[in-house]
């Protein structure tokens, strides 16, 4: 039979945002893949350069529009170490209640549209409704349900209001309740293992070679999670397990993201006790007033410290909900960033399709990329 | 692992053609290197260092001249390791990295169209982010962000 390039997208219920998959088809078996992304690209990286150091994080807020916080952390991490600033602690679990929170909605988010790709709808809408009660959360402290522009250079924009530590535990006991039912809707449905098991395979070892991090590598059985390698924040403090699965197909990642939901509500309740009995500034004091720090108290020389930043790179990771992002900032002492690069998880993810798509057929695409989690706006950027 | 200790390893492979290791934050420290010096920089760096994660590969235009970086992982040493060499901004060419990591093909591909760095005998250099038969490299420093630009483009699959 002849072969044929088909384009999956970039209208296809498959993508979940706009990006085209191309595919060169013999019958129904896939031979080769061709990925083209770029139809969501903003140039957030050249439109950093002309902005305040504050002035970017509204742009993170856009580079992924489920992980919003998580990439606001990874860019505040790296513009304190280009500036040298240090926050205050309390500021620090703020920050890792807020990535968490993420991760928890960001895979919430994943699972319901995995889910029905395969074909069970009843899940995608648990997982839309359970997610809306992370959102209100977030929209209890940021004000914001999905871009919150809450992280600021030098802390966070504000405290938590009354009662938050509260009703956050009520949201995380019905998580926990609700991941087992999640568990037997999946795992316990032939459907989903027929469709799922042995599919998209990906070993380690092309996982490294290809640049995949996350829980498509963490499911190959590589255990690397920067949270615990290269611990940021508070994250050192914490008890948590690195979620592994060694099957390196669609099932074993479920699984990975599955378990990183139960250890991320098991982090939460650690970051909510510690808040409860820790109040404290949640800004650093040295802040310069042109960084913009309305809530917190402004050192006396902090106005000086304008323009007289030393010059510097500042280089950042962090493990998103999708893999591994980074951030390169580069400061040449003036009130913007010289440069900024960042490094997408789901841009590597997706480079290596070819790896875990040939050799499977037509009917497998959904599965197996569903089971990558794309997010095209970190992709883009 | 500090940069003497990459400094001792690297430095009897590539001679001259390595101009130093320094500190760098957050990482076991940054390796400045002569182009010419890439391939078997990135051997080395891969095979007796151990670093066989390749994070990412961006571009730097300083204006007089434009700089390639590459961010590393190593998963025995759990350190980041950052390679740096200086091009030309007349003739800002680069061995690709893409035959020692794959996973560089996107990455240089990006940088290429973005920053204008070149990679030699990278096996697929395309537009990736912007359209097919876009000329500007928006990340240069001429590029700038208030001037309109004249933009031609051409249908990507006729």
């Amino acid at each position: 039979m002849s072969e044929m390039w088909v384009n999956m997208g970039p209208q296809h219920p498959m993508t979940h945002g706009l990006w085209n998959l191309r595919v060169l088809l013999d019958g129904e078996l896939i031979r080769d893949v061709d990925p083209e992304v770029g139809y969501l690209h903003r140039g957030i990286e050249k439109i950093s350069e002309d902005r305040h150091y504050n002035e970017v994080i509204t742009l993170m807020d856009r580079c992924c529009y489920v992980a919003g916080l998580t990439w606001e952390h990874l860019y505040i991490i790296a513009s304190e170490d280009a500036l040298h600033l240090e926050p205050p602690e309390r500021a620090l679990y703020l920050r890792v209640m807020c990535d968490e929170f993420q991760r928890i909605a960001s895979h919430l988010m994943w699972y319901a549209a995995f889910v029905q790709d395969i074909g069970l709808m009843t899940p995608f809408l648990y997982g839309m409704r359970d997610r809306d009660l992370i959102l209100d959360l977030f929209q209890s402290f940021t004000g914001a349900r999905m871009t919150y522009e809450y992280l600021r250079v030098g802390g966070v924009r504000n405290d938590l209001p009354p009662g938050f530590t509260d009703h956050t535990r009520k949201v995380l006991d019905w998580l926990t309740a609700r991941f087992v039912d999640y568990d037997k809707l999946c795992l316990g449905s032939d459907i989903f293992h027929k469709r799922c098991d042995n599919l998209g395979v990906l070993k380690a070892a092309d996982c490294v070679a290809h640049g995949v991090t996350g829980p498509m590598l963490r499911s190959a059985g590589l255990r690397r999670d920067l949270r615990k390698d290269r611990p940021y924040a508070v994250y050192n403090q914490l008890d948590f397990e690195v979620a592994l699965a060694d099957s390196a197909d669609v099932t074993g990642r479920y699984v990975v993201r599955m378990e990183e939901m139960r250890q991320a509500v098991r982090i939460l309740r650690q970051v909510v006790d510690w808040l409860d009995h820790h109040p404290g500034p949640v800004m650093a004091e040295q802040v310069p007033r042109w960084l913009g720090a309305p809530y917190a108290p402004v050192g006396k020389e902090g106005y000086l410290l304008k323009r007289n930043y030393p010059k510097g790179v500042g280089f950042s990771s962090v493990e998103e909900p999708h893999g591994e992002a980074q951030a390169y900032v580069v400061n040449e002492g003036g009130e913007h960033p010289y440069r900024v690069k960042f490094r997408s998880p789901v841009f590597a993810n997706i480079s290596a399709a070819r790896q875990y798509l040939v050799g499977y057929r037509i009917a497998d695409i959904p599965p197996i990329m569903g089971s990558v989690d794309v997010c095209v706006g970190e992709v883009d950027r | 692992m500090q940069p003497d200790d990459l400094t001792g390893v690297l430095a009897p492979k590539l001679g001259v053609r390595l101009k130093g290791v320094e500190p760098f934050p957050g990482t076991a420290g940054r390796v400045r290197f002569e182009r010419e010096a890439a391939l078997d920089l990135f051997r080395a760096v891969r095979d007796d260092l151990g670093f066989r994660h390749l994070s990412m590969v961006g571009g730097i235009d300083w204006v007089d001249h434009r700089e390639v970086f590459y961010v590393l992982w190593s998963d025995d040493a759990k350190q980041y390791l950052v390679l740096s060499t200086d091009v030309p901004a007349d003739d800002p060419r680069v061995e690709t990295a893409s035959s020692v990591w794959p996973s560089a093909n996107w990455h240089e591909r990006e940088a290429w169209e973005l920053v204008g760095i070149v990679f030699d005998h990278h096996p697929d250099l395309r537009h990736l982010l912007t359209p097919d038969g876009y000329e500007f490299r928006p990340l240069l420093r001429s590029f700038k962000l208030h001037e309109p630009e004249e933009l031609e483009v051409k249908a990507r699959h006729v």
